[in-house]
This record gives C-alpha cells, sequence and structure tokens, in this order.
C-alpha cells in the first residue's frame, strides 16, 4: 500500500497515497457500502418481519392468493437474478479496461432492472384495479405495498445509479481506475437482488 | 470520472490487506451459478404444484433453497467469499440481528408459518 519502500543507498521512496485507503487498509468507499447494505437488511428485516406478523390477519380485502399472480413473480425473479449476472460481468469487462463491452453489460444489467419495475407497476396496477387491493384497504394491502415499493423504490435507485455510469462509460469518463464504484454499485444492485430472493420465498411462495 | 490518483488498474489497490481478493471468480463460474440460481428458481416454482407435498416440507424446502439462492449470491457475485473478512463481519452482522427482528417480531404477534396457531 504506502508504506515506504527501501531504495538502493539508503533512499527511502514512499508510495502515492490513495485517500480513499483508510487505516483498516481497506477501500472506504467498499467498507462504507457494505455498512449501508448491513443497515438495509435490519431495514427490509423490519418490513418482511411486520408483513409476516400481520399474516392472515386482515378483517377485509382479498388476501394474498386471491391477487398473487406466480408465474409472472417467477418471471421478474429470473429477470432480477439475470441482471445480477450481467453485474457481474460488466465489473469484470472493467477491471481488465474492457469499457467497450463493461458498458453494454451495464445497460443490459439497468434494462433488466427497469423490466422489473414495469413488471412490479403492472403488478401494482392490477392489484388495485382488479381486485380493489391498496395501501389502506387491509393490514395485507398496506404491509404488502410498504415492503414491495420500497425495494421498488431501491430498484429504481439502482437502474438510474447504472445508467449513469452506462452514461459516463459511453463518454469516455470511466476506465479500469473507476473500477471500484462499478464494484460498489455492482454491491447495491446485488442487495437488491438478495432481498428479492427472501421476498419471493416469503412472501409470494410460502403459503 | 477516472481517478487521477489512482495507480493500479483494479479495485484492489489496498495490497496486502485484501490477502483473498487475488482468488476472484471466474467468468464461467459466474455462469455457472447464474445456471445453478436458474434451476433452483425453477425447482422453488415447480415445488407450489406438487399435490399432496405436506406444508412443513413445501415451507423448509423453500427456506432452504433461498438461502442457498442467497449464499450463492453473496458468495460468488459480491465476491464476499473471496474478499476481506471485515466486509463479510460488517454484513453478517446486521444481517443476524435482521433475521432476529423477523422472529421477534412473528412471535411478538403468535406469527409462526410452521406452527399451527393455537386457538383459544
Amino acid at each position: 500500500m504506502s508504506g515506504p519502500a527501501a531504495g538502493g543507498h539508503g533512499a527511502v521512496a514512499v508510495a502515492p497515497h490513495d485517500p480513499n485507503i483508510g487505516t483498516t487498509g481497506l477501500d472506504n468507499r467498499k467498507l462504507g457500502m457494505w455498512i449501508f447494505l448491513g443497515s438495509d437488511c435490519m431495514f427490509f428485516g423490519a418490513l418482511i418481519g411486520t408483513y409476516l406478523a400481520y399474516k392472515g390477519k386482515s378483517l377485509s380485502g382479498p388476501g394474498p392468493h386471491d391477487v398473487f399472480n406466480i408465474p409472472l413473480t417467477s418471471l421478474s425473479a429470473a429477470v432480477l437474478l439475470a441482471s445480477s449476472l450481467f453485474m457481474v460481468l460488466a465489473l469484470h469487462d472493467i477491471q481488465r479496461n474492457d469499457i467497450k463491452h463493461g458498458a453494454r453489460w451495464l445497460l443490459a444489467t439497468a434494462l433488466f432492472g427497469l423490466w422489473f419495475v414495469g413488471n412490479q407497476v403492472y403488478e401494482f396496477a392490477e392489484f388495485v384495479i382488479y381486485y380493489d387491493l391498496k395501501l389502506w384497504t387491509s393490514l395485507f394491502g398496506s404491509s404488502f405495498f410498504v415492503l414491495t415499493g420500497f425495494h421498488g423504490a431501491h430498484v429504481t435507485g439502482g437502474v438510474i445509479w447504472l445508467l449513469l455510469l452506462w452514461r459516463l462509460a459511453k463518454r469516455g469518463l470511466l476506465d479500469a481506475r473507476d473500477a471500484t464504484k462499478v464494484e460498489i454499485a455492482g454491491l447495491y444492485w446485488h442487495f437488491v437482488d438478495i432481498v428479492w430472493i427472501a421476498i419471493f420465498t416469503v412472501i409470494y411462495l410460502i403459503p | 470520472m477516472a481517478d487521477s490518483h489512482a495507480p493500479a488498474p483494479t479495485s484492489h489497490r489496498a495490497g496486502h490487506a485484501e490477502p483473498a481478493a487475488t482468488g476472484h471468480a471466474t467468468v464461467r463460474t459466474y455462469w455457472i451459478v447464474a445456471a445453478v440460481l436458474a434451476l433452483i428458481t425453477a425447482i422453488e416454482l415447480a415445488a407450489l404444484y406438487v399435490p399432496g407435498l405436506p406444508n412443513v416440507v413445501l415451507v423448509v424446502g423453500l427456506l432452504l433453497l433461498s438461502a442457498a439462492k442467497f449464499v450463492l449470491v453473496v458468495g460468488v457475485f459480491m465476491h464476499l467469499k473471496y474478499d476481506s473478512p471485515i466486509f463479510r463481519t460488517m454484513f453478517v452482522g446486521p444481517l443476524l440481528i435482521a433475521i432476529g427482528i423477523i422472529l421477534a417480531l412473528m412471535a411478538l404477534f403468535s406469527a409462526f408459518i410452521l406452527l399451527p396457531r393455537q386457538v383459544l
């Protein structure tokens, strides 16, 4: 890292210090993202716990298995998993300074994220229009819309982040030295994927 | 956008501080993991349509399969398997607290997935 290296005649050369490397020896930005993801785990833990606590306690309105479209949600889960693969391939290419292919994978990741959000908007619209299930209809409505709505907002934020990175790459403002920035965006993106893995199983699949 | 001060072309500029960073997965590993994730998702979906499957088996099976997907994404795609143990601690610690929150809320409201509610 930035420690002194002994020269040939007693001279001491000091390697340039990277201000992003903290006293832990780790990249502060990456460490910060992991800490944020840890806190977000607790946030979603509270929302999932609340949904499960209210499960089966609604006094009115349709229940989960009256409204869920499991094949559509399974497709959404597959789309988000595929986008995680694209994200890791984007990072791999950008680390190798293959910006052209890295940018393509970034765009593919963002588009699959948009596909997921589109499915969610369709699902929400279906619930509201055909089943009259709204945020204030029942305990199921409020806990379901708040949980999946916050997840959808996370995905939307990730899509915007990825599109900004893609735009920078297309304009030649992103190269291998920025791999950590792409890696941090990737950590965030994979996190929204693992939250969906939990939501998909606990909310949609478990009877 | 590029860091003019950053000498190394990779994200791992910390030298000795990230000893496991050299063992990153290959592109082939990423594709294999993606295929396994797709397979697990298909099994989860198919399990719902198996007639006569006991509820306990279905619920435990679904939870184990989703845990496997979770571990694969975090370990391989997020590189936690290969990265510094500090990152692992920063993530796994709060994750355990989150699981504790879920279990505590379920206990508080007597809302158990597996066990039937006691009728008073």
